[in-house]
């Protein structure tokens, strides 16, 4: 008998193992393979900016909103910058600004979460009523507000986007924390004696990271509009450093002449949304996460 | 009920105490001084300045000035504006009224064109539904304010004889100030209706498997019946919750349209305000704008309670 099944394995193993190969990839692995994709791409062009960027992002030039030639592919701004040079320099400071902020608000909203979640009772009251506060601030009038208070640096930037975006993060952690921590498996840690914090971090964390990626990924997709939004209000990272949403608002005042110099940032900020987006989507269904808050 | 709408308002009450104190917190955070500012790059001589602090009350505690500033707030005192010397609420009231009628359009757009695209999805199913969901995925994908910009770029080339940047007031021409924010509307909208779009194919998909409509169905109910009276009726709750949850989105949003189109809203006001460190307007604007996010919070939870007897608890 287990001879029959053994042989009939290795036959399918021996004529099918192509054929397991050829299975149908699910949508959610082709979004996450394409959201990985677009990603690497951003990461490496982010990485290589100063080798990769054909001029010096701040020279200067005499033709100004040059239309796009084989020496600047995508023409030159109003006063004669390389515009492709500056998209990607560009992208490095608004996607560094994104990173840190996005991963400190994670950090943040893990450890609020957390606690709450998981201790309850009268923490859990005091953090959330707290977090409230900040949650009935409409986002981006709170991000306005506490840039212009800070004055516009890359670390207030940072600061600002992390601030705004951890209540949404502590209550995605607290939420499976709750019904987590009512598990079997979480009961027999504690009754063997294991310690709170190894329970935490070992038996609880694992158990939410599901839903935690998926929205880390909104959050980052989210990100990119208020911080370019940000900067596209004058409220960025201070010149001469070039950034997606300050390219955006310098070339609106010359979009008719040289449409080009408005269309490129537009598009990097699209694309940096969209890759988030479709990464967060193929989470979704890969992990089979439910709608995230 | 009545015990809820009650806990609901005292809740409110509390939560809009909360913001006043940041809000009031986060303006006072500002650096340097109004006087300073004022000043420029003059020098002004140290007495002077003191004067000027003092005349303005803002050379005292900060708890007694933000308890000075939340008393006359709460009877709809605002102070003057530092720059101007009126009356906040009187300048701050106009724009006001501007920009909730820029936030209303925006949502009734955003609604049609969620609620339609939303039922497409759902009930077509198969391609529509993927076509529905790609288009979805890559209209969130663009941020409001390049979507006004976009527009106004494609206008300027291709449709030079659209004039966008005058702004009519309601009373002038009220057709010349809807048709006027159309535009700046639909910018506004897009990203929201992706949101209301989604809950809303998610809810009928979730009614449209509840028995009572398979009953209906087989009574013999005519499909338009069914939808209308059954599958409708009974999603429209979560989609009118999240709709209304959406007006943070586009009060925000209204900041960088407003600026974009060039319309005299509360966004262009507070975009001037920051620069010229107007602390009593910036600070009107944080409060005023987070209240009506908290409030039409309040009424949605309210009113979602009324409509589904489940969720009184």
């Amino acid at each position: 008998m287990s001879d029959t099944v053994h042989m009939q394995a290795k036959e399918a193993l021996r004529r099918g193992s192509s054929s397991y190969r050829r299975l149908p990839l699910t949508s959610g692995q082709i979004l996450l393979g394409l959201g990985l994709f677009m990603l690497a791409l951003m990461i490496v062009v982010t990485v290589l900016a100063p080798v990769i960027a054909p001029f010096d992002p701040s020279m200067t030039s005499a033709s100004s909103l040059a239309a796009p030639s084989s020496q600047h592919w995508l023409g030159t701004d109003s006063i004669g910058r390389d515009v492709l040079s500056r998209l990607i320099v560009g992208g490095r400071t608004t996607l560094l600004i994104t990173g840190v902020a996005v991963f400190l608000a994670l950090a943040a909203g893990l450890v609020l979460g957390l606690l709450s979640g998981y201790v309850g009772g009268i923490v859990d009251d005091v953090i959330m009523r707290l977090l409230d506060v900040i949650f009935a601030f409409p986002v981006f009038l709170l991000a306005i507000a506490v840039v212009a208070g800070l004055g516009p640096s890359v670390p207030n930037l940072i600061l600002t986007i992390a601030i705004v975006y951890t209540p949404a993060m502590a209550r995605v952690v607290r939420g499976p924390v709750l019904s987590v921590k009512q598990w079997d498996h979480v009961e027999a840690a504690r009754s063997v004696g294991v310690s709170e914090l190894r329970i935490v971090t070992r038996h609880v964390l694992p158990m939410v990271v599901s839903p935690i990626v998926v929205a880390t990924s909104l959050t980052l997709a989210q990100t990119i509009f208020t911080i370019t939004a940000l900067s596209f209000l004058g409220l960025g990272p201070p010149p001469p450093d070039p950034n997606w949403g300050g390219m955006l608002a310098e070339a609106r005042q010359f979009m008719e002449l040289a449409p080009l110099t408005v269309i490129a940032p537009a598009g990097a900020i699209v694309f940096a949304t969209l890759t988030f987006i479709v990464l967060a989507n193929g989470l979704r269904e890969v992990l089979d996460v439910g709608s995230v808050g | 009920m009545k015990r809820m709408i009650l806990a609901r308002l005292v809740w409110t009450a509390a939560i809009l105490l909360g913001v006043s104190f940041v809000a009031f917190m986060l303006v006072r955070a500002l650096p340097g001084d109004f006087a300073q500012a004022a000043a420029g790059a003059q020098n002004v001589a140290p007495e002077v300045l003191e004067a000027a602090r003092r005349d303005l009350g803002i050379d005292r505690p900060l708890l007694e000035q933000y308890l000075i500033w939340l008393g006359q707030a709460a009877r709809g005192d605002f102070g003057n504006s530092f720059v101007t010397r009126q009356p906040v609420l009187g300048e701050l009231l106009p724009r006001f009224i501007v920009t909730f009628q820029l936030t209303l359009i925006a949502g009734i757009i955003a609604m049609a064109m969620g609620v339609a695209t939303g039922l497409a999805s759902a009930r077509l199913r198969g391609r529509a539904d993927w076509i529905v969901r790609i288009y979805n995925g890559c209209i969130l994908a663009v941020p409001n304010f390049i979507v006004a910009t976009l527009i106004v770029l494609i206008v300027g080339l291709y449709f030079p004889q659209i004039a966008i940047f005058n702004y009519t007031p309601f009373f002038t021409d009220p057709l010349a100030n809807v048709s006027g924010l159309l535009l700046p509307a639909l910018s506004l909208a897009l990203a929201v209706s992706v949101t209301i779009s989604e809950n809303t194919r998610a809810a009928v998909l979730e009614v449209s498997g509840q028995d009572f409509v398979m009953v209906a169905r087989a009574k013999g109910l005519l499909p338009r019946t069914v939808l209308t009276n059954y599958l409708m009726r009974n999603a429209m709750t979560p989609i009118v919750t999240v709709t209304g949850l959406q007006v943070a989105t586009l009060l925000g949003g209204s900041i960088l349209v407003e600026t974009i189109f060039a319309i005299p809203g509360m966004g262009q006001y507070l975009f001037d305000s920051i620069t010229g460190r107007d602390y009593p307007v910036i600070q009107a604007i944080v409060l005023l704008a987070s209240a009506v996010v908290v409030l039409v919070n309040m009424l949605v939870d309210i009113a979602y309670a009324r409509i589904d007897a489940r969720a009184q608890t």
